[in-house]
């Protein structure tokens, strides 16, 4: 059956993993999410391919709705905020930035987010290079042979189910191994990255408005 | 008639009677339409008639300083331009006229250009994308303005493009400016051939005349068949085992054409050509679209010499110039159109009253009955006509910008201009000024961005005055969208060919793939350019270029439906089915073998799950259509995920539980009542739409594919076309761009209305569904086809569920 969000445990500790393609942590509260690929449409356009503006307006929207919805005290965005250099869509985060001044927002820095330091400073965002605290240690890209479970975004993950009569579908999804949790892209015009499956990880697929464990 | 009577004395030939007829024609002022074949003396026939119309106003002692541009002569091809102006200034030079003519194509220098343009030839000989480009030139009225004739060269191969599309409008507009015109259009005999002239022609069709070559044309066509046919495969496109039965002809003769469908197929039985038959290395050659333009052209002057003993080819050498050495034509695999088929046939036997012979190749057992199919259409006169495309609102909206860039336009008096052609005459003024303001604005959607704002209104001319606006639009006009290709060079720098992105993008520098003849080693990618040397190192690689997969014509799955039944009733009449006898007998047995009131339907389950084969023999195409068409009125009944696959003879249904086939005529599933409607429902058509939508977008000058050089990233523009498509689908439905895309689709794609026919006709047969034990000579070939199409009305959740649950078990 469909729950608005899949609870599991990391570390001993819980996690709701959010259809939204993000993550919920209610001990901390704090929401937890990763490659929003901000003005992907913008970069377009800068290179002459015009994208309508509209299309991008879905990733703030839906960010709006988890804030509303889940009044997280902390917002850890793991790389990738921007897709590259100043744009439209970034002046739109800001204003909501300022619309939620009492959260606070922090951002590891991914390869895509090469804005200009000075374009950083709000009172509520601050960016890092990794979170750690006790039991997890957050980053944009894996880190090898981590100490902690290591949380991290970047790689877009999917999975492809095969089913007889020659069915397949494809679906974001979260990966939890061992060593490694990677969350999907939060920006819905990002892609996915098929990944092999491994017999001991779970993977959290995104159904429609569901999660559904593997 | 006395310079073309003088010339053919000189020559020592006789003009036939077409070719007076021709000129005589000319002479009284009419338009007209020639149907002709190439190699008949159609250039000739035309040629004169102009000659003899200058000189009866201009004779030879008073001419005038600077007469202007008297005559444009468009055709498809640059080979083709070549060969009509080296004949044309032949008789200039014969009969010491000073009729000067003129090449103007993409290869044109820029300073040939701006001479043409100071001193104008009396002929130029050009390509619809030339014509618009002079059309977008300041003054182009002025070098128009003398303009007698225009000729359309091949006038059946651009009627069924977009570049027939341009042809119309800019005739319209010369038209306009010289109402004494005089217009004839060059065709090869097509089904449709008087509506062909009167879609050029327009308003002068009245008074005009169609004036036939007298000369009858025989073809004899040669099966190839394996030594055994039971032993054929019953699938595959590519036909190779056959390829020692094809040696001894062209050793046998002076120059062979073998003729195959995609450009991949080319390489391979090159390749295989070379290995099996050493003793033609260096005398046989690859000719297809996507070789560098220099090797083409290289191959052409040695067709020309006779130096070649066979080219492999695909459709770039079915147009074009005669090679006269040219005495075998092979054909390997589906010729999938009869008048394709004897275009290719009449590539050999040029001179009148010769016999063309071509061979047949199938490359599996079942599409030996394309060969008897064949022979009854030629014999039946059975010939496919040409779609014309209608209301190609991106065309026009390129066209509306052209004339804005050069002198501007008036809306009121091009409007009436447009209205005036065939693909137009059904255009309101509201879509017109919906036009009109999608250049000005951008429309609805876009209003807020102002590279869309291209043109401005003075003084009621709509005009652009951005200079960057122009040399962008200048540099877009055309209709032919392609793939952007990645060049392959010599790590010297010289051009060896295009390949797509995608295939070099999946090999490593050091990789080794076969291209243009040669195994290539990679040795680094940089832009656009893929860097290359030969190497000696095998690889079994080959660049597979997108597209291709034409559908078989309506007139040929006509044929092979009634050599099936021919068969049925024992009324064998050639040796194609004598030798397709044991395979239909097979078929028989284990199912059944349709007659010509029977829709043959099978049932069965393999470990892949549940079959459902339907053998309508309509082309892949409307199978497509229908496939998903039926898949959808199954889900309406009971929730259903189907995996779709088709060829040229029928379709598959495959699912995870099985069909109640009693369902499908209980419920006339098969009914043509609502068919458009649910086809439009059927998702496939928005997803056609949606790949579609890219070429409309980019011809009516919404997206830009790069300047010369830096040629944009085809996923780039897919995906830029794909946001478009989706914002006007969500917020400006009635946006005409959208609107031809479906429409396209339905023409073109899914063939709506053979569809349409093939229903009727379904409705009155009788299905009769067998239950084979396993896959049949007919479904084999479907089974395995890759190419497949998805429908689904499950929820998602269903779906996975199932797919956990199979996995499960």
């Amino acid at each position: 059956m469909k729950k608005p969000y899949e609870e599991i445990k990391l570390q001993g500790e819980s996690f709701y993993l959010l259809p939204q393609r993000a993550m919920y942590r209610p001990s901390k509260k704090q929401l937890i999410l990763s490659d929003i690929h901000l003005g992907k449409a913008g970069h377009f356009r800068k290179q002459g391919i015009a994208l309508p503006m509209q299309s991008h307006l879905k990733d703030i929207d839906t960010l709006q709705f988890l804030l509303k919805l889940w009044h997280p005290s902390t917002v850890l965005i793991l790389g990738d905020l921007f897709h590259s250099t100043y744009n439209k869509e970034w002046l739109l985060f800001k204003s909501l930035l300022t619309g939620f001044e009492q959260i606070r927002f922090v951002l590891v820095e991914g390869n895509h987010d090469i804005l200009d330091k000075e374009e950083y400073l709000l009172p509520n965002l601050s960016t890092v290079k990794v979170v750690e605290d006790s039991k997890f240690i957050f980053s944009h890209h894996q880190l090898p042979d981590p100490q902690k479970l290591n949380i991290s975004g970047h790689v877009h993950p999917g999975i492809q189910l095969f089913g007889i009569a020659k069915q397949s579908i494809r679906l974001p999804c979260f990966y939890s191994g061992k060593t490694h949790f990677i969350l999907p892209a939060f920006g819905h015009l990002t892609g996915i990255h098929l990944l092999e499956r491994e017999d001991e990880s779970d993977y959290y697929l995104i159904v429609e408005d569901g999660i559904v464990r593997l | 008639m006395c310079i073309a009577t003088d010339w053919f004395k000189l020559k020592k030939w006789k003009p036939f009677a077409f070719q007076k007829a021709t000129w005589k024609a000319i002479a009284e002022g009419k338009s007209g339409l020639l149907n002709s074949p190439t190699g008949s003396g159609k250039t000739y026939a035309i040629w004169f008639g102009i000659i003899e119309s200058y000189y009866k106003q201009f004779n030879k002692k008073k001419k005038p300083k600077d007469s202007g541009l008297h005559c444009l002569w468009i055709t498809p091809l640059r080979a083709l331009s070549k060969e009509i102006l080296l004949s044309a200034q032949q008789v200039s030079k014969d009969m010491e006229l000073d009729y000067k003519i003129a090449l103007r194509t993409g290869d044109t220098t820029s300073t040939e250009r701006t001479k043409q343009r100071k001193k104008s030839p009396h002929a130029l000989i050009t390509t619809p994308e030339s014509i618009h480009v002079l059309l977008a030139s300041k003054d182009y009225d002025k070098f128009f303005a003398g303009l007698e004739f225009i000729i359309v060269d091949e006038w059946h191969e651009l009627m069924g493009s977009k570049r027939g599309v341009q042809v119309e409008l800019a005739i319209s507009r010369l038209k306009a400016l010289n109402p004494d015109l005089k217009i004839w259009a060059i065709s090869a005999t097509i089904g449709n051939l008087e509506e062909a002239k009167e879609i050029l022609l327009g308003n002068k069709t009245e008074n005009s005349v169609t004036i036939k070559t007298d000369l009858e044309k025989v073809i004899i066509i040669e099966t190839l068949y394996p030594d055994v046919v039971e032993k054929y495969s019953w699938v595959g496109h590519l036909g190779i085992q056959l390829l020692p039965k094809i040696i001894p002809i062209i050793d046998a003769s002076n120059t062979t054409l073998v003729f195959v469908n995609v450009r991949s197929q080319a390489e391979i039985w090159y390749q295989r050509l070379l290995e099996e038959a050493p003793h033609l290395a260096g005398v046989i050659a690859l000719h297809h679209g996507s070789l560098a333009d220099s090797t083409r052209k290289w191959v052409e002057e040695h067709l020309h010499k006779g130096s070649l003993k066979a080219v492999i080819c695909t459709s770039s050498l079915d147009l074009g110039v005669d090679f006269h050495s040219v005495d075998s034509v092979i054909q390997i695999g589906s010729p999938k159109g009869i008048a394709r088929f004897m275009q290719r046939a009449g590539r050999s036997g040029h001179h009148p009253g010769a016999v063309s012979k071509i061979y047949f190749v199938p490359t599996n057992s079942l599409e030996i009955i394309e060969g008897s199919a064949i022979r009854y259409a030629i014999q039946e006169n059975l010939l496919e006509s040409r779609i014309p495309y209608v209301r190609s609102f991106d065309v026009l909206i390129q066209y509306m910008v052209t004339l804005a860039v050069s002198d501007g336009f008036k809306a009121e008096a091009l409007f009436e201009e447009v209205k005036s052609t065939h693909c137009f005459e059904s255009i309101t003024w509201e879509e017109f000024t919906w036009c009109l303001d999608f250049i000005t604005t951008g429309g609805n959607s876009l209003k807020a961005y102002d590279e869309y704002h291209k043109v401005v209104l003075v003084d009621g001319l709509y005009k652009v005055t951005n200079r960057a606006i122009a040399q962008r639009h200048r540099l877009s006009i055309g209709t032919i969208v392609s793939d952007s290709m990645m060049h392959v060079k010599f790590m010297g720098g010289k051009k060896i060919g295009l390949v797509e992105e995608n295939f070099i993008s999946r090999l490593k520098p050091g990789d080794v793939f076969w291209f243009g003849g040669k195994n290539l080693e990679l040795k680094l990618v940089r832009d656009m350019e893929a860097r290359v040397k030969i190497s000696n190192k095998k690889s079994g690689k080959v660049p597979a270029w997108l597209g291709g997969r034409l559908p078989l014509s309506y007139q040929l799955s006509n044929s092979i439906r009634k050599q099936l039944d021919d068969y049925k009733n024992g009324d064998i009449h050639n040796e194609e089915l004598r030798q397709l006898g044991p395979l239909l007998d097979l078929q028989s047995k284990v199912s059944h073998l349709p007659d010509k009131n029977e829709l043959l339907i099978e049932q069965f389950k393999t470990r892949e799950g549940y079959h459902l084969c339907v053998y309508p023999f309509e082309g892949r195409f409307v199978h497509e259509g229908m496939g998903s068409l039926l898949a959808y009125r199954i889900g309406l009944l009971e929730p259903f995920t189907f995996s779709i696959a088709m060829n040229d003879y029928g379709f598959e249904l495959l699912s995870d539980k099985k069909i109640d086939v009693d369902l499908i005529s209980d419920n006339n599933l098969f009914s043509p009542e609502f068919m458009y409607e649910d086809t439009l429902k059927s998702m496939n058509s928005i997803e056609l739409a949606n790949r579609k939508f890219r070429d409309i977008a980019t011809i009516a000058g919404l997206i830009f594919t790069g300047y010369p050089g830096h040629q944009k990233k085809t996923r780039h523009l897919q995906a830029s076309s794909h946001l478009f498509f989706k914002v006007f689908r969500d917020y400006e439905k009635e946006n005409l761009l959208l609107r031809q895309s479906f429409a396209e689709i339905h023409d073109f794609q899914l063939e709506i209305n053979r569809m349409q026919n093939a229903f009727d006709r379904i409705s009155k047969q009788k299905l009769v569904v067998t239950y084979p034990d396993k896959p049949t000579p007919f479904s084999f070939p479907i089974l395995v086809d890759t190419l497949r199409e998805k429908f689904s009305n499950e929820s998602i959740q269903t779906r996975i569920d199932k797919i956990l649950n199979s996995v499960q078990k």
